[in-house]
């Protein structure tokens, strides 16, 4: 199943997956009107800047699953056929133990709401919205071999260099 | 083909089933519990008493789970004693089941101070199962004032089941501060004050000599003498792990069943798991009993694959947790009510606090109100035993991420970035 894969070298942190991210979670799904929003959107991505490079950050839909473990009220579980993991908000209540465990750091609370901010690959459309957001293609959203391929092609023209 | 019998259907029980299941279809499991409900999410009964979830939403695992997973599940039964030489377990109704492994999941118990006089009075609970809620929440509806004694998280979750249903809820501590297993003195100051805000009485360095009643209770004494009407009290004084059943075994206690790495106990064929385990505290460095959610979950999974043939060890618990009242997080690890050396940073007026405590050049605890990010990469620090000395200064920021202590971490087999 695909997941989203990052291209440190071309990120720019222009923040534009973020703007898509939260509009895409907000109620009107527009812009302009997102921003008025009682309850401000907030964007499930989150990029970070450390040693000059920025680093994008969501829910990796981790195959070990701490959060899923962690979850006291049995909100999150993992789907096993589509490799992520599903978070039922209704089931939620806030208690931010997946926000204590995540290994990345990827997961945040949202006070206003009373559940935790947390990437589901935009499930209500085709692909993540983050990807066609990012004017460099920095984003990716790939099979975890396109992946492995795309990564040892890069070394091995690093190499032959 | 093995013969499991599980004792205990809660999270570590669940979690077992599980691990057995991902490897091993074949072996009977029998699971025995002693509660008259499918497995449910304990730690919700507060959110249950304050009205905010629905008993039927307590459910963790429903009927068709056991189907599924093909398990024998018998509730409201109870063991009464395990017999090792014989690898049996005697019901309390006096029958038998045998076994090739057996998994201990019993739990823990509300300590209820036997020695307070009138502490058997009708209205007087621990607070621990949806049968004690179910009761509370009978008496609640006919009740105006109620008395929580401890200042505990379980006590504090009870009373603020309470104060969402409306009513008086007076929580009493003996020590002068609250919470004192999940916060420090300064952290507790400030849900001290959350609780307070919110009509929620909290009576420090106060203890209660008796409780007062008729059958029925009816009033709490002070040891100033005071004394206070009520017709509830909620007992949230500390949980002990339920062994009883296993006093005639060769079975290795301390305050728990002590367990190895692999999930077993000191006898052949005998796993413990959750609440009644004693396990190796990874920042303690000595065995604790970390009574936790999640800690049971891990082990009873590990119990489970172990038993289905794996051999995967445990890297040892940790005691870790995070609440919300009132809209104030907390999120605390480890061992962060120290004397050693601490980066924090403190804002009382916006409840603001982090704490991150440091052995040389580990991290081993953290604590923080208000603003719990990245509390997971601080419990991956923690954790991992990772040496931290070069991003040392950098802990406290909010921009701490991922991608900068991810060259101090073991990554295994993470693929994010190109
Ligand atoms: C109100 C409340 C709030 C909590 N909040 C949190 C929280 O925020 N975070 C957190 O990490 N933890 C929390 N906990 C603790 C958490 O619920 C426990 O750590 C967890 O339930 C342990 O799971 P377990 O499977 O080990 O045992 P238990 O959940 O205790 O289940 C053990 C089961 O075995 C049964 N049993 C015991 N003896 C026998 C016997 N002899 N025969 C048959 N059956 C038997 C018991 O009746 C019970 O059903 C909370 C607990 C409570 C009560």
């Amino acid at each position: 199943m695909k997941k989203l894969y990052y291209d440190v070298s071309k990120c720019l942190a222009c923040k534009s997956c973020e703007i898509a991210c939260a509009t895409g979670k907000s109620a009107s799904k527009d812009l302009f009107k997102a921003v008025g929003e009682e309850i401000k959107p907030r964007s499930c991505v989150i990029v970070k800047t450390t040693q000059g490079k920025n680093f994008p950050i969501a829910c990796r839909h981790c195959k070990t699953h701490p959060c899923v473990d962690a979850c006291i009220a049995k909100a999150l579980t993992y789907d096993e056929n589509k490799k992520r993991v599903i978070h039922d908000k209704d089931r939620c209540i806030g208690c931010w133990m997946c926000v204590m465990v995540c290994p990345y750091g990827a997961i945040r609370d949202n006070k206003k709401l009373k559940i935790p901010i947390r990437c589901d690959l935009c499930a209500d459309v085709d692909e993540p919205r983050c990807i066609k957001a990012c004017p460099v293609g920095a984003i990716m959203y790939l099979e975890e071999e396109e992946y492995d391929k795309i990564l040892a092609d890069k070394k091995s023209s690093k190499k032959s260099l | 083909m093995k013969n499991i019998v599980i004792i205990g259907n809660s999270a570590a029980g669940v979690a077992a089933i599980e691990g057995i299941r991902s490897r091993d279809r074949e072996s009977k499991i029998t699971v025995i519990s002693d509660e008259a409900y499918l497995a449910y999410c304990r730690c919700l009964i507060s959110n249950y008493l304050s009205g905010t979830v629905a008993e039927k939403d307590l459910t963790y695992r429903d009927a068709k789970f056991y189907k599924d997973n093909n398990v024998e599940l018998l509730l409201e039964k109870k063991v009464e004693r395990v017999d090792s030489k014989k690898k049996r377990i005697i019901l309390e109704d006096k029958s038998q089941i045998s076994y090739d492994s057996l998994i201990i999941a019993t739990g823990s118990s509300p300590k209820i101070p036997k020695e307070l006089k009138g502490v058997t009075k009708r209205g007087v609970f621990g607070f621990r199962t949806i049968k004690d809620t179910k009761e509370i929440i009978t008496i609640a509806s006919i009740s105006h004032t109620s008395c929580v004694l401890g200042g505990g998280l379980i006590g504090l979750k009870a009373a603020y089941g309470l104060n969402k249903r409306k009513l008086d809820v007076k929580v009493i501590v003996k020590s002068g501060r609250i919470l004192s297993q999940i916060a420090d003195k300064t952290a507790s100051e400030l849900f001290l004050n959350c609780f307070q805000k919110n009509g929620i009485e909290v009576m420090l360095n106060t203890d209660i000599s008796e409780i007062i009643g008729n059958g029925d209770l009816r009033a709490v004494k002070l040891d100033s003498g005071k004394a206070i009407g009520c017709s509830l009290v909620i007992v949230g004084k500390g949980v002990a792990p339920n062994i009883k059943l296993i006093s005639e075994t060769d079975i290795k206690t301390d305050k728990g069943i002590l367990v190895d790495e692999s999930m077993r106990t000191s006898v052949n064929d005998i796993y413990a798991a959750g609440d009644v385990a004693e396990t190796f505290d990874l920042t303690a460095d000595k065995y604790e009993n970390n009574a936790l959610w999640p800690c049971a979950v891990e082990q009873g999974r590990i119990a489970g694959l172990n038993i289905a043939g794996e051999n995967i060890k445990y890297t040892g618990s940790l005691g870790m947790n995070s609440v919300d009242f009132f809209g104030l997080p907390l999120v605390s690890m480890g061992a962060f009510d120290t004397e050693l050396e601490a980066a924090s940073s403190l804002d009382r007026e916006k409840n603001l606090y982090k704490k991150l405590v440091l052995k040389g050049s580990r991290l081993i605890g953290a604590l923080l109100v208000g603003d719990i990010r990245n509390s997971g990469l601080y419990l991956r620090l923690i954790k991992e035993k990772a040496d931290i000395s070069k991003i040392k200064d950098d802990l406290l920021d909010a921009n701490l991420s991922y991608a900068k202590i991810a060259e101090l971490i073991k990554k295994k087999e993470e693929k994010i970035y190109l």
